[in-house]
């Protein structure tokens, strides 16, 4: 071929191959087949239902909608016209459709083998265990619950009183020292908080916005308050170690060190005293007297909160026509009586007691089970006080020991001796939806189904000021072969020869309805949530000085530096770990690799000789070392660092195994003096640079 | 970058009170679950993790105890003049839609990645890897937005789904498509909000909430001066706040010399 044949045949080819559809067709497949790779999940089509219910996850029993398509939850979303939330929702309760599925997810009874292993079992195989061992136990039966809003409760508490144990727990929460500080103070009722009506907030200790009380409807109230770009109707002080979420959102933030809110309120009630704001009820000269030695100089000097802000919050208060002071901890569990006895006399000399916008006395709810524990009554009894008893030999270990929604072994400080409850029990059960700290320290996993998978119920969370009753309802079939804890826990009981005095759930639940003369069906039907004032007659307070002067006198923080916990929702709770979808909500400053991030301010960095990105050797009283980053941000109170609470998991899955340091195991547990309840949540550390 | 502002009959935007951000992180969530953003084992990493929307944490730099901290949460702006369109070598991103919504079409991306490069926000986020959904987790996956393969940038598109299904919703009742009532559409993020920080709707529209809110004195955008006119405004009384928005000279007060 010549040159000039050559080209003819080049151009010839180059306009043959532009003109076929060789090329184009080659393109789109290559645009085709590249992007439609066949391990790239495809979407499931299908009819979508909006179905309203409540979360069992979230600790406020947040409502929402969950999005089914096809059957299947693919979201949950805020549910405007729940009652409670307004339409708020918890970042937990946002990823719980996906929690449902999430790798942490039990499918199978597990039995323990005795090389430790974890085997699938039938349902069937299950069911005899339970019944073989409940019944060759007697009377020697334990139970903890971590859920204190379920009626399942009833069941669990009936079925071991009517088989003569009284040894039925609640996990520690925010209303076991609320109601000793209530009851220490007079109150007869459940002590109740009305937020929404309240034009100045105090939360001393307490994260409203974050995980302290019905978390979705105190957001709600703050969104209301809180227009947009307008002129907000309430006041929110809040008192914490830490620049921490609720903080983000206060009007003014009192720094205060870590143990040190009794202090700070009773510098407060000194203050109000002095501006003529003095309630009057029996023993107020005496404890009018105890606070006047709590001076601004001295209130300072202990909590480290600046003169000039303590000024302003008594302003506020003195200001404010509906104030309202609520105490509580950082952590939602450990905490003291004191701080909430000081803030209910704060109350009281506000006269912020049984009016609108103050503390409300509410109605204990009375069981509907045979036999049940009266819920007032299991307010009264410590889980810690039980475990730490077994652990030490005082009390003989149950021969059967049944966990429902809990993770004690992660939530707990370690001298709780709650492992080694389980390890002396002679059959522990594990009533969970997700591989937990506490599943693999029992020796019969069982998957309990999902709010949204069967029927429970949530009634009146700790922190709400109204009695609320939501339905949890089964919008989905439960996963994999996880079912129902009520309708597995009721069985159990008649196998046994309980009699409960129901035959299943549904029936528990139209029960407690009516009880509480809510609208059952349409409760059941179409998800309405119940809800009523209470207007009953306020309890008769006293100011419980000597109980105040008693809790005061804890011994204060003498190690050169104290950890303060932050909990965020989105982490997940002890029984969650952090959700799948909530991975990201993990900030930089909370997470850092494997390491948790201790932020500090620079004055601590600078005596700690840390920068930011250094290692941190903290060193805790209780011997326990963790190695974590320091971050500086200067939130934080000086010699005091924060650290994020929800981290360090050995179990559940990838995304929440192996990730920081767990902040409870560097706390111990003391006793509060005059109370003698169990209290934790502080620690007193060293730390220098690793 | 193209040398006009695209306007548009009507402009979706969103108006978000910092002052009632407290960082939950509802938002990302709600955000993630809807659009199908696979979950990241390690999210801490904010290098590898894609976030539509992420939450960032302002401070007023001032020492303990006169430190003040704020959240600001960031989607996608939505620019009016978009330096991401500008670059796109294969127009896998537009702005041309009634609505104002800065497209992203992830099947027409070849991952050249110079839409990230131009935008000043970081609100791209490119698939180094494809995504996962380990165990059961593809389960729950929203049967509204497609999943995205590796080589891809993606980002938020003011939920598009739901406007698209909000003016079905419309024309099904007889209404105008093009003239929907506050709130008939708004986006995954602005729903979960708890403290109803965000507020979204149409900025032109008078009847929605978002165009008074704009006019606000407390309003400002994102680097504002330059010149990209995006459709998310934030308010905040603190005047702190505000400066952290765009880069200001010691002497000058934020609101002024605004590029028009």
């Amino acid at each position: 071929m010549d040159r000039r044949g050559f080209l003819k045949f080049a151009a010839g080819g180059t306009v043959g191959l532009v003109a076929s559809p060789i090329i184009w067709n080659t393109l789109y497949d290559a645009v085709y087949w590249t992007q439609n790779w066949g391990w790239i999940p495809r979407l499931k089509k299908g009819a979508s239902e909006y179905l309203p219910t409540v979360s069992k996850l979230c600790p406020s029993g947040t409502g929402f909608l969950v999005r089914t398509v096809a059957g299947t939850p693919v979201r949950t979303l805020s549910d405007r016209n729940n009652p409670v939330s307004h339409g708020s929702m918890t970042a937990l309760a946002a990823a719980e459709a996906e929690l449902r599925v999430s790798p942490a997810r039990l499918k199978k009874p597990l039995r323990r083998s005795p090389d430790g292993a974890y085997v699938a079992i039938s349902w069937a195989e299950a069911e005899k265990l339970l019944k073989e061992h409940m019944q060759a136990a007697g009377s020697s039966v334990a139970a903890f619950s971590g859920d204190p809003t379920t009626s399942i409760n009833e069941v669990l508490s009936a079925m071991l009183y009517q088989r003569g144990s009284a040894d039925f727990y609640l996990m520690p929460d925010e209303e076991q020292p609320a109601a000793a500080a209530w009851t220490a103070m007079g109150g007869q009722g459940r002590l109740g908080y009305d937020i929404e009506h309240s034009d100045c907030v105090l939360a001393v200790g307490a994260p409203i916005l974050e995980s302290w009380g019905v978390v979705a409807a105190n957001r709600s109230v703050f969104n209301r308050t809180h227009p947009a770009g307008g002129t907000p109707a309430q006041t929110f002080v809040y008192a914490s170690p830490v620049q921490n979420n609720t903080a983000a959102g206060a009007d003014l933030w009192l720094p205060i060190k870590p143990g040190t809110e009794m202090a700070l309120l009773l510098g407060i009630a000194h203050l109000l005293i002095k501006a003529g704001k003095s309630g009057f009820a029996a023993g107020l000269p005496n404890f009018a007297g105890f606070a006047a030695a709590y001076t601004p100089e001295k209130v300072t000097a202990i909590t480290g909160v600046p003169a000039d802000r303590l000024e302003a919050a008594v302003k506020a208060l003195t200001g404010a026509k509906k104030p309202l002071v609520i105490a509580g901890s950082a952590l939602g569990s450990g905490g003291a009586a004191g701080p909430v006895m000081a803030a209910i006399a704060v109350n009281m000399l506000l006269g912020s007691v049984g009016r609108e916008g103050g503390l409300v006395d509410m109605p204990f709810p009375s069981p509907v089970v045979n036999g049940a524990a009266e819920y007032r009554h299991l307010l009264t009894r410590s889980l810690v006080r039980y475990t730490q008893s077994v652990a030490a030999g005082k009390t003989s270990a149950p021969k059967m020991l049944i966990v429902y929604a809990a993770n004690p072994v992660y939530a707990l400080p370690s001298d709780a001796g709650v492992r080694e409850t389980l390890k002396k029990a002679g059959f522990s059960v594990a009533v969970a939806s997700f591989m937990s700290e506490t599943c693999e320290a029992c020796d019969l996993v069982l998957p309990a189904a999902l709010g949204m998978e069967a029927f429970d119920d949530v009634l009146t969370p700790y922190g709400s000021g109204l009695t609320t009753y939501a339905l949890a309802r089964p919008v989905a079939k439960p996963f994999a072969e996880a079912r129902s804890a009520g309708e597995l826990f009721i069985a159990l009981a008649q196998e046994v020869g309980v009699d409960l005095g129901v035959k299943d759930m549904p029936e528990l639940l139209y029960k407690r309805a009516y009880a509480l003369g809510a609208p059952f069906r349409a409760m059941l039907e179409s998800g309405t949530v119940h809800t009523a004032v209470e207007k009953g007659p306020v309890s008769p307070l006293f100011y419980n000085w000597e109980a105040i002067k008693a809790a005061a006198s804890a011994k204060a923080a003498d190690a050169p530096l104290q950890i303060a916990p932050v909990v965020v929702l989105g982490m997940g709770t002890a029984q969650t770990a952090i959700p799948p979808f909530a991975t990201k909500v993990v900030t930089e400053y909370q997470l850092a690799g494997k390491l948790s991030v201790a932020q500090m301010n620079a004055a601590t960095a600078a005596r700690l000789k840390v920068k930011d990105g250094d290692l941190l050797k903290i060193t805790a009283a209780n011997k326990v070392e963790t190695t974590v980053r320091a971050a500086v941000f200067e939130g934080v109170m000086t010699d005091t660092v924060s650290l994020t609470a929800g981290l360090g998991h050995t179990a559940f899955d990838q995304f929440s195994k192996g990730k920081g340091a767990n902040v409870v195991t560097l706390t111990s547990i003391s006793r509060e003096p005059g109370t003698n309840l169990p209290v934790w949540g502080n620690a007193d550390v060293n730390a220098a640079r690793a | 970058m193209s040398s006009e502002v695209k306007e548009f009959k009507i402009k979706w935007g969103m108006v978000i009170d910092l002052d009632k951000c407290t960082g939950c992180g509802a938002c990302m969530v709600a955000c993630q679950a809807e659009n199908n953003v696979a979950p990241a084992v390690d999210g801490s990493n904010k290098l590898r993790s894609l976030n539509w929307l992420k939450v960032f944490r302002l401070s007023n730099h001032k020492p303990f105890p006169d430190h003040e901290t704020v959240y600001l949460p960031r989607p996608c702006m939505q620019c009016g003049k978009p330096s991401c369109v500008a670059v796109c070598p294969v127009i896998a991103t537009d702005k041309r839609e009634e609505g104002g919504i800065v497209s992203q079409i992830p099947p027409r991306c070849i991952g050249c990645r110079y839409c990230m490069a131009s935008c000043p926000y970081h609100a791209r986020y490119f698939n180094w890897y494809d995504p996962k959904w380990p165990g059961d987790l593809a389960q729950a996956l929203s049967p509204d937005v497609s999943t995205r393969m590796r080589g891809v940038v993606e980002k938020c598109s003011f939920c598009h789904h739901r406007f698209m299904s909000a003016q079905a919703k419309a024309r099904a009742n007889g209404q105008d498509p093009m003239n929907l009532p506050d709130g008939a559409y708004v986006t995954a993020c602005t729903e979960a909000c708890p403290n109803g920080a965000i507020t979204f709707g149409d900025l032109n529209n008078p009847a929605h909430k978002v165009h008074e809110l704009i006019k606000s004195p407390y309003a400002f955008r994102l680097l504002e001066r330059l010149g990209t006119d995006p459709q998310v405004y934030y308010l905040s009384k603190r005047e702190w706040v505000r400066r952290e928005g765009d880069n200001y000279l010691e002497n000058e007060k934020t609101g002024e010399a605004v590029i028009k």
